[in-house]
């Protein structure tokens, strides 16, 4: 009915056809996990880095593998290891004995769909090595600054902090990732579901029938279609008192930044596209408010004890605040 | 045994001897006589006068008056207390132990209480619920004549403030009607998800469609469009109990 009334400003049947092909060529392996698809496919479009985290065994890797070899680019991949260097990641000048000069080697996060494993198992030095190339997308060696081809993603996995072995990732990491999703485990139909499938299944090899359907060059296209959707200036409003009461949340030690606060707005326009509107909505803002948050806010020691969670403080803050309407 | 006493003989003849002999060494003691001259000081008559006539410096116990009524009804309670648990076999111990308890588990409240934790919540091991106050809302859809700011709306071709008081006309008779719980903080997707029965539902949700096309997306309405959605929110308004 609506289509009788309001005439399609944007064109996002391209959009919604990618997003569908990738939607079906995923469930035939990843059982459940929508809401991750959904998101992990947000972060692509809104040109984020975005960070998995959860249990070992609930398809972290698999998932971020699937999505990377759906998409036609040139894709990496880093373990990360207690005694990973900066310049195992980064590259390193070697000298060249003909030439008699230093060339430098690119390292693997050079390429535009770069896929971390266990990001938290690399102590904070390491990590910092990726933090100039993840905001800036460049990087800075020997004087040389090495512009990334776009698109740039980082899809990277971790266990909880809790687990043997694994390190805190620093805030200002934290920071550049759009998303924080947790992978749960599934529900007893899902996993029933799981078994069968892999039961079923021929080949030992998962992979080996995903087909790319989306270039690197869709991408960007895509990315500057997002970006260009509609956000009301009351919604932008309500984006900022969201985060604003976060820096005031007497249970929140550590606030979001207007990093988030951008974070959110991209975020919410890329659902918006997904769902094939050219608008945003404060439900686009509710569900995104959670997976953009909870890696970027700090929660009070006394809090912490009490067994509140990131998520629990964020549901909060948004019941405090007013839809626009 | 008696080479036993004889060296303890021997080594106490020579720690005496030894000590005598220490004695035997030091210098003659000289007596210094204080020539220093001593005046006599006297207490102040006056001062000590006044300490007399305070009552508060009166030890001797014949100054202390009757008990007053406040001080004797605690007094009756105290003694009422004690007489109930005297009256109970092993009361002594028993009041002991109690108290003691109570101590703790009172000094157990201040320490969880001072260092913010719900001690209930967290001796169950549940996530304790973060309080936070909530804002009243800006605008009670309670409080709105929608009938004559919709007409002021069309009158002044303002369909898209129109539709929008279409809709909240429309959250406010589901609210009336106990279909919805109408919260400010509530998205439209939450009131559609409140609604039980099935076509309900869906006209609902087709009418949250064209307010966020109009309100959010912020898309261009005229006459002829407006008279179509109102005709749309007449409709769901008929199918209401």
């Amino acid at each position: 009915m609506e289509d009788e009334i309001f005439a399609q400003r944007t064109d996002l049947s391209g959009l919604s056809r990618a997003v569908e092909q990738i939607k079906a060529t995923l469930s035939t392996i990843i059982v459940g996990q929508h809401d991750s698809i959904d998101l992990l496919i947000a972060g692509i479009l809104a040109d984020g880095h975005v960070l998995i985290e959860g249990v070992p065994g609930v398809a972290k890797t698999l998932t971020a593998k699937l999505i990377a070899k759906s998409i036609d680019a040139k894709y990496s991949r880093i373990q990360f290891t207690p005694d990973l260097m900066p310049s195992d990641i980064l590259g390193t000048s070697v000298f060249n004995p003909k030439t008699t000069e230093f060339e430098f080697k690119h390292g693997p996060i050079f390429g535009n769909i770069i896929l971390i494993d266990e990001i938290n198992r690399a102590p904070a030095k390491t990590q910092s090595a990726l933090f100039e190339v993840m905001e800036e997308r460049q990087l800075t060696m020997d004087g040389t600054a090495y512009k990334m081809d776009e698109p740039f993603i980082v899809l990277a996995t971790q266990n909880p902090v809790e687990h043997e072995g694994t390190y805190r990732l620093p805030e200002a990491q934290l920071d550049r990732f759009l998303f924080k999703i947790e992978v749960k485990y599934p529900t007893l139909d899902e996993e029933i579901a799981v078994i069968t499938q892999q039961h079923n299944q021929k080949t030992a090899d998962q992979l080996g029938h995903v087909k790319p359907v989306l270039s690197a060059h869709e991408i960007v296209t895509l990315r500057q279609v997002v970006k260009n959707l509609h956000v009301e200036d009351k919604l932008v409003v309500y984006v900022a008192q969201i985060v604003h009461e976060s820096r005031s949340n007497k249970s929140l030690y550590l606030g979001g930044s207007p990093r988030a606060s951008l974070a959110i707005v991209n975020a919410a326009k890329a659902i918006a596209a997904i769902k094939g509107r050219d608008f945003v909505t404060p439900d686009d803002i509710a569900y995104v408010a959670a997976p953009v948050l909870r890696h970027r806010i700090m929660l009070t020691p006394d809090k912490e004890m009490e067994g509140v969670t990131p998520d629990d403080v964020i549901a909060q803050i948004i019941h405090k605040i007013e839809v626009p309407r | 045994m008696q080479r036993l006493s004889l060296a303890f003989l021997v080594l106490f003849m020579v720690m005496f001897c030894g000590t005598g002999f220490a004695a035997a060494k030091k210098k003659p003691l000289k007596v210094i006589t204080d020539t220093s001259k001593i005046s006599a000081r006297h207490f102040d008559q006056k001062a000590l006068d006044k300490y007399k006539a305070d009552k508060d410096f009166d030890y001797s116990g014949q100054s202390i008056g009757k008990p007053s009524l406040w001080q004797r009804f605690w007094d009756w309670v105290w003694y009422q207390i004690g007489r109930l648990f005297n009256s109970i076999p092993f009361s002594g111990t028993a009041l002991k132990y109690f108290f003691a308890v109570l101590a703790v588990a009172f000094l157990a409240f201040v320490i969880f209480k001072s260092l913010g934790i719900d001690p209930i919540t967290f001796w169950r091991g549940e996530a304790a619920k973060v309080a936070v106050p909530y804002s009243e809302s800006l605008e009670d859809i309670h409080g709105i004549d929608f009938d004559a700011e919709i007409e002021r709306a069309v009158a002044q071709h303002n369909f898209r403030l129109a539709v929008r008081l279409l809709y909240l006309k429309c959250l406010k008779q589901l609210s009336d009607k106990d279909l919805i719980q109408w919260q400010p903080d509530k998205t439209n997707t939450a009131y559609i998800s409140e609604l039980t029965a099935p076509e309900q539902k869906r006209v609902f949700g087709l009418l949250t469609r064209q307010f966020e096309f109009v309100w959010y997306g912020n898309f261009a309405i005229n006459k002829q469009a407006y008279t179509n959605i109102d005709m749309l929110f007449t409709d769901f308004k008929k199918q209401l109990p």
